[in-house]
């Protein structure tokens, strides 16, 4: 779709160049746009025509990239280079926050973002889509990324078609060039003598009213037009898209994934170049004593063996886990989370595996379109996941093409607020409970089930879940698992921590309502589960039987044990508990916590179950839960993943469609479908 | 043993390891009757045979490779290689190239001897254990001399990547030159570092060393026209003059059995030194103006050449020379047209000497047909110090026998500082046991 | 002293900086720290460094910095020694985190080695293989490179001070390179790099000088060494170019051995590389 535009399309003779430039810089722009350095176009600052890739073009091919000279003097004669427009708008290193600690009280001050006038000069049809793509991650919502945003809002967009595309290029199968019809402030169109300029905004336009040029002659907007349908033509449908969602989510478990990873060496270099993925990783810049540190928001990815490490484990420990979490994502759960594909078929990822994987063989390989499939696969795919039956999205421009909204009205993400340490109570030998006094009414507004992200100066956050709502505060129950934890385990009365939150989707009380209630945890399970039987409390009547089943590793290594005993004295609540390790002073149950179910009657039709602890245990519950009737839509669990930013714009803790920190942690089995107890997701 | 021995009456100095050093040694002095019937300087740092790593490598590679000799003077190591391959491939860099290397050995050079002047060599002038001892005394010296060792850092950072073993020294150039504006940035710190050199001379100037004359006999390289670097002719303090490239004529190796260095000697077992003060002495009129109106205004010209321990001074001094001829370097720096000359491989002989911060480096490789390396020898200048370094305690050690026997041993490794051994470079090759008194 | 005084220096770490077999520049990069050099040394007390201190210490400490491989019997014996002294042992540098370049010898003939290189090799006293620290007794901690990077340094040191963990991601040279905007130089076929299966921390300082990575930070996590030895073959590359790339600063490490071995080994002066 084209926006119509006012002003006609002008022609602006090669020469005339230099004079937008001027025009830009007189605006008090940096040009950013393609030069030859390094062996490769890149994107780099442009003070000159001259400076930009005269007769130069480059041949690509999986794993290869080489320059080649045109022998013209055509100025964007190439296909897309190593470097992508996410290196303005999203650079890979960004200040967040500052923290400060002095005498046990902290501060945080959040970073100012710094964004200078750019205009981005050769922006092809592929990379404005990748634009609008990581406009809709970072900047529409429900968080922003404020640093993105104000770069982006910074930024005036110069396209000019691509009419060479590299072997490597398929646009056209993603819909999203070689032509440019959304998203940008003025689109050129080079022909041997010059270029065809329109405008695509009320800033374009004026940009194009001051260029003063003659209007474009038919025989220029018809010979540009069909630079760019040969180019279309040239690159054909390499990869059917037809249901491609589908056919990925049905191949979660092919014998490809295996082999791929014999070749893939996880480098990550096909995240990095991606102009879409963003994920990071916030780090620490601290000074000697560690009293002041700025966190930094720093590219990072999926491929990187620490992007899903939790304290005790890692959820994507095999390089096949990791590819199919990336190959997934961009193709099929994007558009759960997005409604668009995450890819742009720009090829990047192509031609900088330094080992040549090709993205478009691959894809056919794992999810062959239905046309070439055997009769087995059919079936296969027949079936589709649970997760993905609407949407069989084709070859068509992603929704967001058509649909400019201004950047940003969404809700921004929570700043750290002070909360002071009033109250602190041992728990177990490494685990704590601490009574925070804190006035952010956010916070105090928390449901059961959320958590916080926690965070000391020059310590990474740690998601944490609240363990109980109080008027004035909250408690966290904290194990002391890694450095930052043990710190704050160290806390004394008086002190104080940022507090960032509440994060996610807590406890669905009210689904409970007029059932019976199982809650089936184990170990700091019970912490998340604490506020939801405070909650069941509050309003018990609402409820039918209550039953709370808890297992540890040893009596010592229960939580809140004079509480558990209050609470086994109640007549409307049936309490069990067992131990793997029992002690000298132990009289109960030993065993696995499945195994209290052993004696009681549960009517699974009736009864709606919330279970938290390790995976393992998750899943052994839920598999009783099931035998005994409770259907996937009452099954409640809480899951952990990796979490550096707690409000779905760092990546980490994607689990299938989900983001754990904002779509969760709460999830019910019915959501999750298959992605539950799947390994390596 | 260490002290008296009761009945013999002969005395021990020992020092197992040697402090405020780079790499491990020990000496030892045996007296007898007044005469010292033994002086060794042990080098027992862990053999690591670079001289066999090398065989069957590329040239390139050999130019990585032989960097891990040493830790302080990585790039005397790749100059020494490099020159030694580009000779024997008939290349003769661009002239932009070649200011660059020097460039580059100016700024190891200046990080190699701030570190000697100021973190391991002035404490024992001012009676101090360590810099952070000097710096409770007299912080600003030390941060000068900190200021000063991170300005040659830089240099050896922005044309190489890294202080320690850089990596864009290739065969015919380097992987990648600087802009002008990369250099240019560098000089606000150089030209701070000018000053901090200058204060250093007038800093080292108010020492006292200990009164002691040596046997002089010096030897580094000579250049027509340049202070002696990266090449030149071999010269010495007594008329010695040939080619870089036939060392061997003069000068041989031989393993002693305390040492896991193999020591040099000049001709018929006759010990040389290398390093400052013999570049001073050989070559004071090619020195930097503001380097020499520095020598001319403390006066120590002789006592660089005569004593030892006043190496310090002339470590300041071509302090001074290094900083200035780096700005000279970087204000006239046109970048060359290519980063390197295009080469192929040719079998044959390549050899080369250089000066390192602490005196002539000589490298020699035979290539095969591949281009690849067939043998290689490394002579440096910490072997070839040895022998003097053991002459010179020998006639050191009857002054300081009437002193208590701790301060004279005290005396004794101050001695071994001043010539600033670079033991790790000197290891052709651990822990030796033999203990030739016995 | 009073009290007070006393209680502050007792609460500084005792920090020991040990050599073994190595080229001492791992220990200079500690030095190299200009400018945070004398407010680090007020926070730790250095009571054993001989390269720049006079003082001595056989021990106890409460940390310990080892440079250097362990390649003659008695450092076999001392890092025994020391990690009894020790509740805290850092190992700095390919040296010790590897072998070294020395550990080349672990594929040769040692005795034709040493008589190579002296004429007495009877004097000389040498294992005849070059080892990590870790094959001899338990580390709690590694910084990787050749040298290593005065960056990661400070990280450790102010973590250790701070009692955090230091932040050295296990994870390819490549996202440092991206991060910096350097163009792949393997792609562009300007060399072959082995940054994709080497760990980082140098800053992927090689590629930005135009150069391929030569490994000397050794391995990451899972380093996929036989999928781009595989590469460098289609690329046109012969086994012995190819193993002489790995055969570098962390040859002996596990992944990169095993693709040396498997590409028919270094070429050291017994077999003088197949690959005319």
């Amino acid at each position: 779709m084209v926006i119509p535009s006012s002003v006609d399309p002008g022609f602006l003779p090669r020469a005339g160049l230099d004079r937008l430039l001027d025009l830009l810089t007189a605006d008090g722009r940096r040009v950013i746009g393609p030069t030859i350095s390094q062996g490769a176009v890149v994107y780099d600052e442009i003070h000159r025509a001259a400076d930009l890739p005269s007769g130069w073009t480059a041949d690509q091919a999986p794993g290869s990239y080489r320059l080649r000279s045109t022998g013209t003097d055509r100025q964007f004669d190439y296909a897309v280079g190593p470097t992508s427009w996410k290196h303005e708008t999203f650079p890979p290193r960004v200040p967040l926050t500052i923290g400060r600690r002095v005498n046990g009280q902290v501060t945080f001050e959040d970073a100012v973002p710094v964004a200078p006038l750019v205009a981005f000069l050769g922006v092809r049809g592929c990379e404005i889509a990748a634009l609008l793509t990581q406009d809709t991650v970072l900047a529409r919502g429900p968080a922003v990324d404020r640093d993105y945003a104000a770069r982006r809002a910074a930024a005036l967009v110069i396209a000019v078609e691509c009419v060479t595309p590299a072997d490597t290029c398929f646009c056209t199968s993603m819909g999203t060039g070689p032509e440019v019809t959304a998203g940008f402030d003025l689109a050129m169109t080079e022909l041997d003598d010059g270029f065809v300029v329109r405008a695509g905004s009320p800033a374009g336009e004026r940009l194009l009213e001051r260029l003063e040029l003659s209007p474009a002659d038919e025989a220029r907007t018809s010979a540009a037009r069909s630079a760019v349908a040969a180019a279309r033509e040239l690159m054909g449908d390499p990869v059917p898209t037809g249901g491609l969602p589908a056919r990925l989510s049905a191949a979660a478990e092919s014998p490809r994934w295996a082999e791929i990873a014999e070749r893939c060496l996880a480098c990550a270099n096909c995240t990095l170049v991606c102009p879409t993925c963003f994920c990071t990783s916030v780090t620490q810049v601290s000074d000697l004593d560690g009293l002041e540190a700025t966190a930094e928001r720093t590219w990072d990815s999926c491929f990187t063996l620490g992007f899903s490490r939790v304290a005790g484990g890692n959820f994507r420990p095999r390089v096949q886990d990791r590819y199919r979490q990336w190959l997934t994502h961009k193709f099929a759960t994007w558009w759960d989370q997005f409604g668009s594909s995450g890819c742009v078929g720009c090829g990047r990822c192509i031609t900088w595996c330094p080992v040549g994987i090709d993205v478009r063989a691959e894809l056919l390989a794992v999810a062959p379109p239905p046309t070439e499939l055997s009769d087995a696969t059919t079936q296969i795919i027949g079936v589709p996941g649970p997760e993905r039956i609407e949407a069989v999205p084709g070859p068509t421009t992603p929704a967001l093409l058509t649909a400019m909204t201004p950047l940003s009205d969404a809700v921004e993400s929570p700043t750290y607020s002070r909360a002071f340490v009033a109250e602190r109570r041992r728990e177990t030998v490494d685990t704590v409970t601490i009574r925070f006094d804190t006035d952010d009414p956010d916070l105090l507004a928390g449901r059961p089930g959320q958590f916080v992200m926690a965070a000391l100066p020059a310590f990474s956050a740690a998601p944490i879940s609240v363990s109980r709502f109080h008027p004035d505060g909250l408690e966290l129950t904290i194990r002391a698992a890694g450095a930052a934890t043990r710190a704050m385990c160290g806390l004394r009365r008086g002190d104080s921590l940022g507090l960032r939150g509440p994060m996610g989707r807590g406890w669905p009380v009210d689904a409970a309502e007029g059932h019976d209630v199982v809650i089936v945890t184990g170990g700091i399970g019970l912490a998340p589960l604490r506020p939801l039987v405070d909650a069941l409390f509050a309003e018990r009547t609402r409820f039918r039987e209550i039953s709370l089943l808890y297992g540890a590793r040893s009596p010592s290594d229960r939580l809140y044990v004079e509480e558990l005993s209050e609470l086994a004295a109640r007549p409307d609540l049936d309490v069990g508990q067992i131990v793997d390790r029992a002690g000298p002073d132990w009289f109960g149950r030993v065993g696995v916590v499945t195994s209290l179910f052993d004696q009681r009657h549960l009517d699974g039709s009736k009864a709606v179950a919330f279970v938290c602890g390790p995976e393992r245990m998750m899943t052994a519950t839920v598999d009783v839960l099931r035998d005994r009737g409770v259907t996937d839509d009452r099954i409640f669990v809480t899951l952990e993943r990796h979490m550096e930013c707690g409000v779905g714009l760092c990546g980490h803790c994607q689990l299938g469609k989900a983001f754990v920190c904002r779509d969760g942690p709460v999830f019910s089995l019915a959501e999750m479908g298959p992605a539950f107890g799947r390994e390596g997701l | 043993m260490h002290g008296t021995h009761p009945q013999t009456g002969e005395r021990r100095f020992d020092v197992e390891g040697i402090t405020r050093v780079e790499g491990e040694g020990s000496l030892r002095l045996v007296v007898r009757d007044g005469q010292v019937t033994e002086a060794q300087l042990a080098i027992f740092e862990a053999p690591r045979y670079f001289e066999q790593l090398v065989v069957g490598r590329t040239q390139d590679e050999v130019l990585d490779i032989v960097a891990r000799i040493c830790g302080i003077c990585p790039v005397a190591y790749q100059m020494s290689a490099v020159h030694a391959f580009e000779d024997l491939a008939g290349i003769t860099a661009e002239p932009a190239v070649r200011s660059l290397r020097r460039l580059l050995y100016c700024g190891e050079w200046i990080e190699s001897h701030a570190l000697h002047v100021y973190l391991l060599h002035a404490p024992d002038f001012l009676g101090c254990a360590n810099a952070v001892e000097l710096a409770a005394l007299d912080r600003g010296a030390v941060e000068r001399g900190l200021a000063l060792k991170k300005a040659g850092n830089r240099i050896v950072a922005v044309l190489g990547g890294r202080p320690i073993h850089p990596v864009s020294v290739r065969v015919g150039g380097f992987s990648k030159v600087p802009t002008k504006r990369e250099l240019q940035a560098m000089r606000p710190d150089l030209e701070a570092a000018l000053g901090h050199a200058l204060g250093t001379v007038d800093w080292v100037s108010t020492f006292v060393a200990p009164d002691f004359e040596r046997e002089e006999r010096f030897v580094s390289l000579r250049h027509p026209t340049e202070y002696p670097m990266s090449d030149g002719r071999i010269v010495s303090s007594d008329g010695l003059d040939l080619a870089p490239t036939d060392w061997e004529a003069a000068f041989h190796e031989e393993q002693v059995p305390w040492s896991h260095a193999l020591q040099a000697h000049m001709g018929d077992r006759i010990p040389y030194l290398l390093g400052p003060a013999a570049r001073i002495t050989l070559a004071a009129d090619q020195l930097h103006p503001l380097a020499r109106a520095a020598l001319d205004r403390i006066g120590l010209a002789d006592a660089i050449r005569r004593n030892p321990y006043w190496s310090i001074a002339a470590r300041a001094i071509e302090l001074v020379h290094a900083v200035a001829e780096a700005l000279d370097i970087v204000d006239g720096y046109v970048p060359p047209d290519r980063a390197a000359e295009p080469w192929k491989p040719r079998p044959g002989t390549a050899s080369w000497a250089t000066e390192a911060p602490r005196g002539l480096l000589f490298h020699h490789y035979e290539v095969d047909e591949r281009g690849r390396i067939a043998t290689a020898k490394i002579v440096p200048p910490t072997s070839q110090n040895q022998a003097a370094i053991e002459a010179d305690m020998t006639s050191f050690a009857p002054a300081i026998l009437d002193e208590p026997h701790d301060v004279a041993t005290h005396h004794l490794e101050q001695l071994i500082r001043s010539y600033d051994p670079c033991i790790s470079c000197a290891t052709h090759f651990l822990d030796l046991t033999v203990e030739a008194a016995r | 002293m009073t009290g007070a005084v006393r209680a502050m220096i007792a609460s500084r770490p005792r920090l020991g900086i040990m050599k073994f077999a190595s080229c001492d520049g791992c220990q200079l990069t500690i030095l190299d720290l200009e400018d945070q050099l004398l407010d680090l040394l007020t926070r730790f007390d250095l009571v054993e460094f001989a390269e720049a201190s006079s003082y001595r210490s056989s021990g106890p400490f409460d940390v310990v910095l080892v440079e250097g491989s362990v390649s003659t019997p008695e450092q076999a014996e001392e890092i025994v020694r020391i990690r009894r002294e020790t509740p805290l042992l850092v190992t700095i540098g390919a040296c010790a985190t590897a072998g070294g370049i020395q550990a080349l010898r672990n594929w040769a003939d040692h005795d034709a080695y040493r008589a190579a290189v002296y004429a007495h090799p009877e004097y000389v006293e040498s294992l005849a293989t070059s080892t990590p620290i870790s094959d001899h007794v338990a580390v709690d901690g590694e910084l990787r490179g050749c040298p290593i990077d005065p960056g990661q340094l400070l990280e450790l040191l102010t973590a250790l001070t701070v009692g955090r963990r230091p932040q050295l991601p296990d994870e390819s040279v490549c996202l440092e390179c991206k991060r910096r905007g350097t163009v792949c130089v393997l792609v562009t076929g300007s060399g072959p790099c082995l940054g994709p299966v080497t760990h980082t921390g140098c800053g992927a300082l090689c590629p930005a000088y135009a150069r391929g990575c030569y490994g000397c930070f050794g391995p990451r996590e899972g380093a996929n060494g036989a999928s781009l030895a595989t590469w460098f073959k289609r690329d046109g590359r012969t086994d012995a170019d190819t193993a002489r790339l790995f055969a570098g600063f962390t040859a002996y490490a596990p992944p990169f051995r095993s693709v040396i071995d498997s590409l028919g080994g270094p070429p050291i002066a017994s077999d003088q590389g197949e690959d005319a």
